[in-house]
């Protein structure tokens, strides 16, 4: 019906957004500092008492995640294939699903 | 003489990226904080062997590295190709590793580009020299470059830990790239695939095919898939077996999926290996690559998930005309290339979702980059 057309039209737009900024991250006018900074209060926090010395390795790990919430040193890879979430291409239903991507499938599409 | 302006960047992420887009746009970069807190800080010898291979085709640049290796500087220099050229890429990392920044280097250099490189053929973090073969090298062609002079030769294999595989890469050089407007997936009309083993029975890779096979069967007749079995001193230095698969679409676009079963590396730097001791039997590996293959060709796309980043940047190495195309979902390291060709390059791409067909489409205006060595005439 056609309320729900302009609904369509609103998610799609704003879905277009979200991947922008999925990929380039958002605009500086709102940039992500509120949440890091709730972050790095709750930590300060914690660590007012006697904690002077702090294992390196923990204290980066939470600054890292900060940074685009991507690995510092991630690894260089350009394959990514997810072996956990196969799917078991034996069964009919499973299958049939993609047969429109094959020459066997349905054409008048 | 002025003063280099350096660009500055951190950790040892995209590194491959980073260096590529460093020479392709000639910015020089002091990469600092490479795992500076790891237990064993500093380049990885894949990382090194890389920094060498960029010297060895390239004139003029220059590289220096700290004493504990965790900070380095890139002056990147003319890239010039040649014949005959040789590297060992060392078995840290896979060959496929090395050819996917050097097939596009290979393009903007002065001079064709052939280069023998020794190290491991296959396995399963890098593409495959057989999906280089089957899947990347038609990718080129989509973009202007020539199959004259487009060739990779597997002289023999070599499966992780040891390696001791051979192939020749040759690259023909560009002027510039062409634009693309590809969104047409088509639908796949062919599948073909290499099934390979070192040091093993050919019994492996019957039973790969056989079950791989078994998952296509219902859905398509033509598939074939052809064995390369090696032996002697064609095979390396470690037993291994594995299957490069590819689907052929009618328009024309190539999707892959490929993998190797290996023992694991002992050198205590790729731990969290998820390879035990225990192999996977090969009928598991074949049912289970087809799998990947047919969730490869359900996401959609004019290339597979491994692809988006070299289709990306190709993309933005255009010249300054409107390329558009299509891809499943975005893959982290397709992600992370966008991001890297923004930095260097400055090209922004547009990304719109597809919801009708659960796909992505990116257009962008290339960076008008010319290989200004070659002569125009």
């Amino acid at each position: 019906s056609k309320w729900k057309e302009s609904l369509v039209e609103r998610t799609l737009s704003r879905q277009n957004i979200s991947l922008m900024q999925h990929v380039y991250g958002k605009p500086s006018s709102f940039s992500a500092t509120p949440m890091n900074r709730n972050q790095d209060g709750g930590d300060g926090e914690e660590s007012d008492g006697d904690e002077f010395f702090k294992p390196k390795g923990e204290g980066n790990k939470k600054s890292r995640e900060g940074l685009d919430g991507t690995n510092f040193n991630s690894e260089d890879c350009s394959k990514f294939t997810n072996y956990g979430e196969l799917k078991d291409w034996k069964e009919e239903e499973v299958y049939e699903s993609i047969r429109n991507h094959f020459v066997t499938g349905d054409w008048s599409k | 003489m002025a003063k280099i302006n350096y660009r500055r960047l951190k950790g040892s992420q995209n590194f491959r990226l980073r260096l590529l887009l460093a020479t392709l746009s000639s910015t020089p970069v002091i990469i600092e904080d490479i795992r500076a807190d790891d237990t064993l800080p500093g380049l990885r010898p894949h990382e090194i062997s890389l920094l060498r291979l960029l010297e060895k085709v390239s004139d003029d640049c220059l590289i220096e590295i700290n004493e504990t290796g965790t900070k380095f500087k890139y002056k990147p220099g003319i890239v010039m190709g040649g014949r005959n050229l040789l590297h060992d890429c060392g078995i840290s990392r896979s060959i496929g590793y090395f050819l996917e920044p050097l097939i596009v280097l290979g393009l903007f250099a002065k001079k064709p580009l052939s280069i023998r490189l020794k190290g491991i053929t296959n396995d399963s973090k890098d593409p495959s020299v057989d999906t280089f073969r089957s899947t990347t090298l038609p990718m080129l062609k989509q973009f202007g470059v020539p199959s004259e002079g487009l060739d990779l030769k597997i002289e023999s294999r070599g499966s992780p830990p040891l390696g001791g595989g051979e192939i020749v890469l040759s690259v023909p050089i560009v002027q510039s790239l062409t634009a693309v407007n590809w969104i047409d997936e088509g639908m796949v009309k062919r599948i073909r695939g290499v099934s390979f083993s070192t040091r093993v029975s050919v019994q492996f890779e019957n039973a790969m095919i056989y079950a791989a096979r078994g998952i296509f069967n219902r859905l398509l007749p033509d598939v074939h898939i052809f064995t390369d079995h090696k032996a002697g001193p064609q095979a390396g230095n470690s037993p291994g077996y594995g299957i490069s698969l590819v689907a052929e679409t009618t328009s024309g676009c190539f999707i892959s999926a490929d993998t190797t079963v290996s023992y694991a590396r002992r050198d205590g730097i790729d731990l969290e290996d998820e390879e035990k001791n225990e192999l996977m039997p090969p009928a598991e590996v074949g049912v289970q690559i087809a799998s990947v293959l047919l969730q490869e060709i359900e996401q959609g796309g004019v290339v597979d998930s491994t692809h988006q980043g070299l289709l990306f940047l190709l993309c933005a190495l255009c010249p300054q005309d409107v390329s558009k195309v299509r891809v499943g979902k975005l893959s982290p390291y397709g992600e992370e290339t966008l991001r890297q060709i923004r930095d260097f390059l400055g090209v922004k791409f547009v990304i719109k979702p597809d919801t009708s067909t659960r796909t992505v489409m990116l257009k962008c205006v290339g960076s008008g980059l010319k290989n200004l060595s070659k002569k125009s005439s």
